[in-house]
């Protein structure tokens, strides 16, 4: 059984695994909107609604939170043809998967966002005559949002890395690519090590950026949101 | 208007938290101009009474009837009646996002729907009425000092004209350099013939600006009675007994 090896030159495997790059980072984009799409109103609903509301919105969180995600995507994209008749191309599963379950996630750090606004800041608000979403609106979320930062940039650095389990339902992303490389070359060090570097290259910036927004955008005078731990 | 013109009248409010009765029955007037003080031991229901009054805590039973209108019957728009309350808290609860001038503004421009200008304009001469230094105006509350946030959160119920502004402790919260500084401002509205209900322990102030004094014990209105009557004379053992316990020369004793 030999393995017959062939060697890639250098600029057509930095090439493949940019490709690869394009794809993580446009499966990250997506993924982490349809999750905070999802996952705020979720938040919301856990804050503010009413009993039926806040369970369903408790059991939504728990389900997610509980499965893994290559399991998710499995589910998705082998069993939804089967239950439901149609499914989703491997690209849409990936993101629709990647995203309920950053969802889950992220709907639990705005809910402690939220809850971190006190309660006599709502008081003050109702007070001066505001409506509930008003005090949402107005007095809750643009705080909220500002306290979910370091933790949501935190969430999407996570997002980023996990885009690579959609592999196993056939998208070419920067892991895939290296693989590849590697089954070609019989080189996995120097490949998945390139591969873990663009990663690297990728996620550090985010620990600045969001150091940055904690100092742009958090609330003037108090310690603001400044720490994001990968 | 017959005689007195009343723009808040409480009758046998009560407030049950579980089993335990909060108030049990408060009754009293507070007429237009006129400031009225409620004196009593912590822990007893005054911050209750006073969230009863606009509706952030709803009352068992009882009658609150502001500007001639029961706000506690069915199909009032209490959004509309709390516009026209104002609310002063121990804590102050300014929002935290905006500066001074923005919490003055917010509430302008989101429930009266007044234009930015017109909130700017009307924000401004709130700030100046409570003597907020200028250069305070852009900072973030976390940015000023308790007196500063007080007197911006006593700028924020003023802008928006009420009828009446209630006070929840104001000064609990300070230092007495800086409860000096919000007490002054709110002598001052004091003067100004503003309509105001003050939950207080700063008895120098009930001395010389209060048109009347509640002790509210035990759930009721126990005693009432003109500032002198009350701090000086004493009717009833509990009210002495209260006295006696928060009697403190400095505070007597200032003006």
């Amino acid at each position: 059984m030999a393995v017959t090896a062939t060697t890639v030159p250098l600029d057509v495997a930095l090439r493949m695994l940019l490709n690869g790059t394009k794809m993580t980072i446009t499966l990250s984009l997506l993924s982490i909107g349809l999750g905070f799409l999802i996952g705020l109103p979720v938040a919301l609903m856990e804050t503010y609604g009413n009993k039926a509301l806040k369970y369903a919105a408790m059991v939504y969180e728990g389900t997610i939170r509980g499965i893994p995600l290559l399991a998710i995507y499995f589910i998705i994209f082998f069993s939804m043809p089967i239950l439901i008749g149609f499914g989703l191309s491997p690209f849409w599963a990936a993101v629709v998967g990647l995203g309920i379950r950053s969802s889950a996630y992220q709907s639990q750090i705005f809910r402690s966002g939220i809850q971190a606004v006190d309660e006599g800041q709502i008081e003050a608000g109702l007070s001066l005559g505001m409506s509930k979403l008003q005090v949402i609106r107005h007095i809750v979320l643009p705080q909220a949002l500002r306290f979910s930062i370091p933790a949501w940039m935190n969430e999407y650095v996570i997002v980023l890395k996990d885009t690579s389990i959609a592999l196993a339902i056939g998208i070419v992303e920067l892991t895939r690519e290296a693989t590849y490389l590697v089954s070609v070359t019989a080189e996995p060090f120097r490949y998945y090590g390139l591969a873990a570097l663009f990663y690297l290259v990728m996620v550090l910036p985010l620990t600045y950026l969001a150091n940055y927004m904690g100092r742009k955008y958090g609330i003037k005078g108090t310690g603001g949101a400044s720490n994001v731990r990968l | 208007m017959s005689g007195s013109d009343r723009v808040l009248v409480v009758r046998n409010l009560t407030k049950k938290f579980g089993e335990k009765p909060v108030l049990r029955g408060v009754s009293f007037d507070v007429e237009r101009g006129e400031t009225k003080v409620i004196i009593g031991p912590s822990g007893a229901g005054k911050s209750t009474l006073l969230r009863c009054i606009n509706r952030l805590i709803e009352p068992d039973s009882g009658e609150i009837i502001f500007n001639g209108e029961n706000i506690l019957e069915r199909g009032v728009d209490i959004r509309k009646v709390r516009a026209r309350i104002g609310f002063v808290f121990q804590h102050f609860n300014l929002f935290k996002h905006l500066t001074a001038l923005e919490n003055v503004k917010i509430g302008l421009k989101v429930v009266k729907g007044l234009s930015d200008e017109e909130a700017e304009e009307k924000a401004y001469k709130a700030l100046k009425m409570v003597h907020l230094e200028e250069d305070a105006f852009h900072k973030y509350p976390a940015q000023l000092s308790g007196g500063q946030q007080q007197r911006v959160a006593i700028a924020r119920a003023l802008a928006m004209e009420p009828e009446i502004v209630l006070f929840d402790e104001p000064t609990s919260a300070l230092d007495p350099q800086l409860a000096g500084e919000v007490l002054d401002v709110m002598r001052e509205l004091a003067k100004k013939k503003v309509t105001m209900l003050v939950v207080t322990h700063e008895i120098g102030f009930a001395l010389n600006a209060a048109d009347e004094v509640l002790f509210f014990y035990d759930g009721v209105i126990w005693e009432r009675g003109t500032p002198k009557d009350i701090l000086y004379n004493p009717k009833r053992d509990e009210t002495r007994e209260f006295l006696k316990r928060i009697a403190d020369l400095s505070v007597f004793g200032g003006e």
